[in-house]
């Protein structure tokens, strides 16, 4: 089935970039006042690129010697990230006008960092993984910092960089131990050298990689960076953060993991070091989210909380569970994200828990919306977030990982109480004189709408979204 | 029978929520119409069951199948004698809210009546599941309506209340998630085959130590609902708070899911571990008798007040089922029904009163039975069958209830009586403060008797209250099928567990019978 050599397995990620760079130069030749046409021109690339995507399913492709993989895995990904990254755009319009932003750059550099994605899931060699985590990282740093004249905006990028920067040298010393025990910087080669000579030095660049792929999920204790990146951050921006690089990372983990531990799970150092950090990360998240009043910041803890989730599947090797949590936090948060980005006024957003009060009343879609969003990241049935957390909780405890879920159901119990305690603020407490939100943004409600049907269709018929991720997953291992 | 009635049940009312979604809030009385009428066509067909119901049939009727999710996640509803009359609680009860909320919710209307179809959707699913995923389904997405509805419409301490009423709630769901996970995998190893219906379950036999967690964590969560002493802190908190109608649910109905849970599942499917704390529940349920009715002695809220009868009352249903005689489990079915009236009734008059006084405090009160004879009247009633008064509901709930319990063990009994003492004592001591004696105070002058609507509310429960005392038959012949089987159910897994005691032990031995 495998098409090796085939250039079209870069076309889509060629076409992404092109449309980047098109965008940076027709800034150059647009009118000042009415320059959010660049934002209908990414949306344009993105279905052009996705139809053309669509194509590709169920053929496989591969390029530069097996670097770039185009199988259906990837291609799963591919769809994530540009329902995300549309969603996104939709989101920015009316964001951007607001904040008094820049246009072009803003649409070109979320292309970038797109492409940098799609590069990284559809990789099988590490140094191509880092060189897409390079590109997309890079874009995500300045796109952190666009909100201009804002400090908290600059410091988040800086933050962001000097960490992100950081993390990458842990990658790329661990790629440097791998690559000297195994000869090789394909996935499949280093894991093979793992299983057959599990000596210190394997084991030291396997660590020394796994942190750093744990700080691009924020991972505890690698998280430190979140709460004060997503804060600073534009809104839609957060929002993106809080998917995409989760996305991304856990695409790489599988896709290494997935050669590791032939059958059964073994009892090796990993395992065990991963189980700690799911512990680490669901408790830490869950518990530090609990004392904040910053609405973002919230958020930033529950995404940790929710890593630590999707690592309880990644350790029982249940990656259908694991995709189909992702494309379910995919739209939950990013709905969170849409309401919360939705609350601004110009040259500002209310992103304080107070600022919340009553708005469930005043801004009745609003309200609504977001109280759907959290009561689903609450793990509330009929919603979809329930079916995902029910999968993953379900294969732990068929794997036997009986005391790990028990600790990830009281987690999720401490996270109920602070989304609902938004909902408090939203629908049971008066409401503060003065909020005023601007409400006339159609493409914000067409984002709400989109993440509302997703959250609740696939929580009652996930159908053929399961369909697909079987597909994705049954790739996976068809060399 | 091609009609999907219990899916036309469960999910008509949220039709109805759906379709208030698009009315303006402006036409309230449209709004509180549709309600109203979504939920007469709810109660309306499921007269049109009880009147179909073959009481001959062991297994759940009407039922419904359908592949959902895969894996075991079915679509499978069915109702049996258990199940019937609790699905017939809580349709009577609904109608009789909202017509009650009619007049008290003034603000929000919309929200409200969107939010009171939902919880009904959610408990009826309950009651009718026979999948357990469907089952915990309902059982969680039942707890957010309920969470609004105290939040937004509660009393001053309404956030606490409600924070604490869902924490408290998800605490044990959680834990009894767990163990149906636990559950479906020995299911799984055991047969091959993937399955969350009750009646595959059922055929389990499990080894005595899983059973004893599995056993733990639902009990855990039922206890929390029932609620069984320890667990009940919540449920003053949550009542009180609650508006109106939300009381009368949670008292009416939802508390009887603590109850159903144990019933349905945590004793027929763990049989063993349920003798081994067969004990310690009797003890909690003892004292839970009498814990509730000495605290529902010295309230100075009436409404604490009835909430901590709920507790005694509950205590003694909890003690009936545990005694697992026919008659007592009968009896504690029908407790059940009549404590959802009663109790419900008594919340409706507290309701009454609030509206007229805004106050709850029995101090405020005082000769009020002068200026509302009508009203007089009913809470007298109400609270005889609350106590037990011959000819009345609550006197051949307790009775049966107690026959079964001295059967089974004669100390049980002596001091499961307490309740009828205590409840004599709580409730015509309240009403004789309340309703009796000089008036206290200026404002009493000012109440109006019950006005048509309001006495509308009453007449269906009052109904019910007379016709249950005077022919329980029509309702007990309907259960003893479903209760006999499930007795049988258990006391049969008991013979078989001694035998299967010497069996190596691990979980892997569970296998099917």
């Amino acid at each position: 089935m495998l098409s090796e050599n085939n250039i079209l397995s870069i076309f889509p990620i060629s076409l992404i970039v092109f449309f980047s760079l098109l965008i940076l130069i027709l800034e150059v030749f647009q009118n000042q006042k009415r320059r959010n046409y660049s934002g209908y021109i990414s949306l344009i690339a993105l279905i052009i690129t996705s139809i053309f995507t669509f194509f590709l399913w169920n053929k496989k492709f591969s390029y530069f010697d097996k670097s770039l993989i185009l199988d259906n895995f990837a291609l799963l990904f591919f769809f994530l990230f540009y329902i995300s990254l549309a969603l996104i755009i939709l989101l920015s319009l009316k964001y951007i006008e607001l904040q008094n932003m820049n246009y072009g750059e803003y649409f070109s550099l979320l292309l970038l960092s797109l492409a940098g994605m799609m590069i990284v899931v559809s990789s099988n060699d590490i140094l191509v993984i880092l060189l897409g985590l390079e590109v997309f990282s890079l874009a995500n740093y300045v796109l952190a910092g666009l909100k201009l004249g804002d400090l908290m905006s600059s410091e988040s990028a800086i933050k962001y960089f000097l960490l992100g920067a950081l993390a990458s040298a842990f990658l790329i010393y661990g790629i440097a131990f791998l690559y000297g025990v195994s000869d090789s910087t394909k996935i499949d080669k280093i894991v093979y050298s793992f299983s057959s000579n599990n000596n210190l030095l394997v084991l030291i660049g396997f660590g020394l990689f796994l942190i750093g792929m744990s700080f691009k999920i924020a991972l505890v204790p690698f998280h430190v960076w979140t709460p004060d990146v997503y804060q600073g951050a534009p809104t839609p921006i957060t929002a993106l953060f809080s998917v995409a690089p989760k996305a991304t990372g856990f695409a790489v983990l599988i896709r290494i993991f997935d050669d590791l531990w032939p059958g059964r799970i073994s009892e090796n150092v990993i395992f065990w070091s991963l189980w700690v950090i799911a512990v680490l990360t669901m408790i830490v998240g869950n518990l530090v989210a609990l004392r904040q009043r910053n609405i973002k910041r919230i958020l930033a803890y529950s995404s940790i909380a929710h890593a630590g989730y999707m690592l309880i599947a990644l350790l029982v090797k249940d990656y259908k569970s694991l995709l189909f949590y992702l494309v379910i936090y995919l739209f939950m948060n990013i709905g969170a994200f849409a309401v919360v980005a939705g609350m601004s006024k110009r040259r500002g957003e209310y992103l304080d828990l107070e600022e919340y009060s009553g708005i469930g009343f005043k801004y009745p879609w609003l309200g609504a919306t977001l109280s759907v969003f959290l009561i689903s990241l609450a793990g509330f049935p009929p919603t979809a977030g329930f079916l995902a957390k029910f999968y993953i909780f379900s294969s732990a405890v068929r794997n036997n990982l009986i005391g790990l879920t028990i600790i990830g159901v009281l987690c999720s119990l401490i996270s109920v109480f602070y989304y609902l305690r938004i909902i408090i603020y939203m629908y049971m407490k008066p409401e503060i004189p003065g909020v005023k939100v601007e409400v006339e943004n159609p493409p914000l409600f067409l984002v709400l709408f989109i993440c509302l049907l997703g959250v609740v269709q696939l929580g009652i018929f996930p159908g053929n979204v399961l369909y697909f991720i079987n597909q994705a997953i049954s790739s996976l291992n068809t060399f | 029978m091609n009609f999907p009635i219990l899916s036309f049940i469960i999910f008509f009312p949220l039709v109805g929520a759906f379709f208030l979604l698009f009315i303006n809030r402006e036409k309230e009385n449209l709004i509180k119409s549709v309600a109203l009428f979504v939920t007469l066509i709810i109660f309306i067909a499921s007269l049109f069951l009880y009147f179909n119901f073959n009481s001959n049939l062991t297994q759940p009727q009407f039922k419904e199948y359908s592949k959902w999710l895969g894996y075991g996640i079915n679509y499978y509803v069915g109702i049996d004698g258990i199940s019937l009359f609790l699905v017939l609680l809580t349709t009577l009860l609904m109608p009789v809210t909202i017509l009650f909320s009619w007049g008290s919710i003034k603000e929000k209307i919309k929200e409200y009546m969107i939010f009171m179809l939902m919880l009904e959707t959610g408990i009826l699913g309950v009651f009718l599941a026979l999948n357990l995923f469907l089952f915990y389904v309902f059982w969680e997405a039942m707890l957010i309506p309920m969470y609004f509805l105290i939040g937004i419409w509660g009393g001053k301490r309404r956030i606490y209340a409600t924070i604490k009423f869902v924490i408290y709630t998800m605490l044990g769901s959680f834990l009894m998630l767990v163990a149906i996970f636990v559950l479906y995998s020995v299911y799984y190893r055991a047969t091959g085959v993937f399955s969350f219906d009750i009646f595959d379950y059922y055929n389990l036999i499990l080894n005595p130590k899983l059973q004893t967690w599995l056993f733990l964590a639902f009990s855990l969560s039922f206890a929390i609902k029932v609620p069984i002493f320890p667990f009940h802190t919540w449920l003053p908190d949550a009542h009180v708070e609650a508006p109106t109608a939300g009381s009368v649910i949670l008292a009416g109905v939802l508390l009887k899911m603590g109850i159903y849970g144990f019933l349905r599942f945590a004793f027929p499917l763990f049989p063993d571990a349920l003798f081994k704390f067969m004990p310690i529940l009797v003890i909690l349920s003892i004292i839970g008798i009498i814990y509730g009715g000495l605290m529902a002695l010295i309230q100075k809220d009436i409404k604490s007040l009835v909430a901590y009868s709920s507790v005694s009352h509950l205590g003694l249903i909890m003690l009936a089922i545990l005694a697992l005689k026919t008659e007592a489990v009968e009896g504690g079915i029908y407790q059940m029904i009549n404590h959802g009236l009663s109790t419900g009734a008594l919340f409706l008059i507290v309701g009454f009163l609030y509206d007229r006084a805004h106050t709850r405090m029995i101090s405020d009160f005082g000769g009020v039975s002068k200026k509302m004879p009508i009203f007089s009247a009913f809470f007298i009633i109400v609270i005889l069958s609350s106590i037990g008064f011959p000819g009345l509901n609550g006197f051949i709930g307790e009775f049966l209830c107690l026959i079964g319990i001295f059967k089974a063990n004669k100390l049980w009994a002596i001091l499961g009586t307490t309740t009828v003492i205590l409840s004599v004592a709580y409730l015509l001591w309240m009403f004789q403060r309340v309703m009796q004696g000089p008036i206290k105070n200026e404002r009493i002058l000012k109440f109006k008797d019950l006005n048509l609507r309001e006495i509308i509310v009453f007449v269906p429960i009052l109904f019910l209250i007379f016709w249950l005392g005077i022919a329980p038959g029509t309702l007990l012949r309907k259960m003893d099928k479903s209760v006999d089987y499930l007795l049988k159910k258990v006391k049969k897994t008991e013979e078989l567990f001694s035998s299967h005691q010497f069996l190596k032990k691990g979980e892997d031995n569970a296998f099917r019978k």
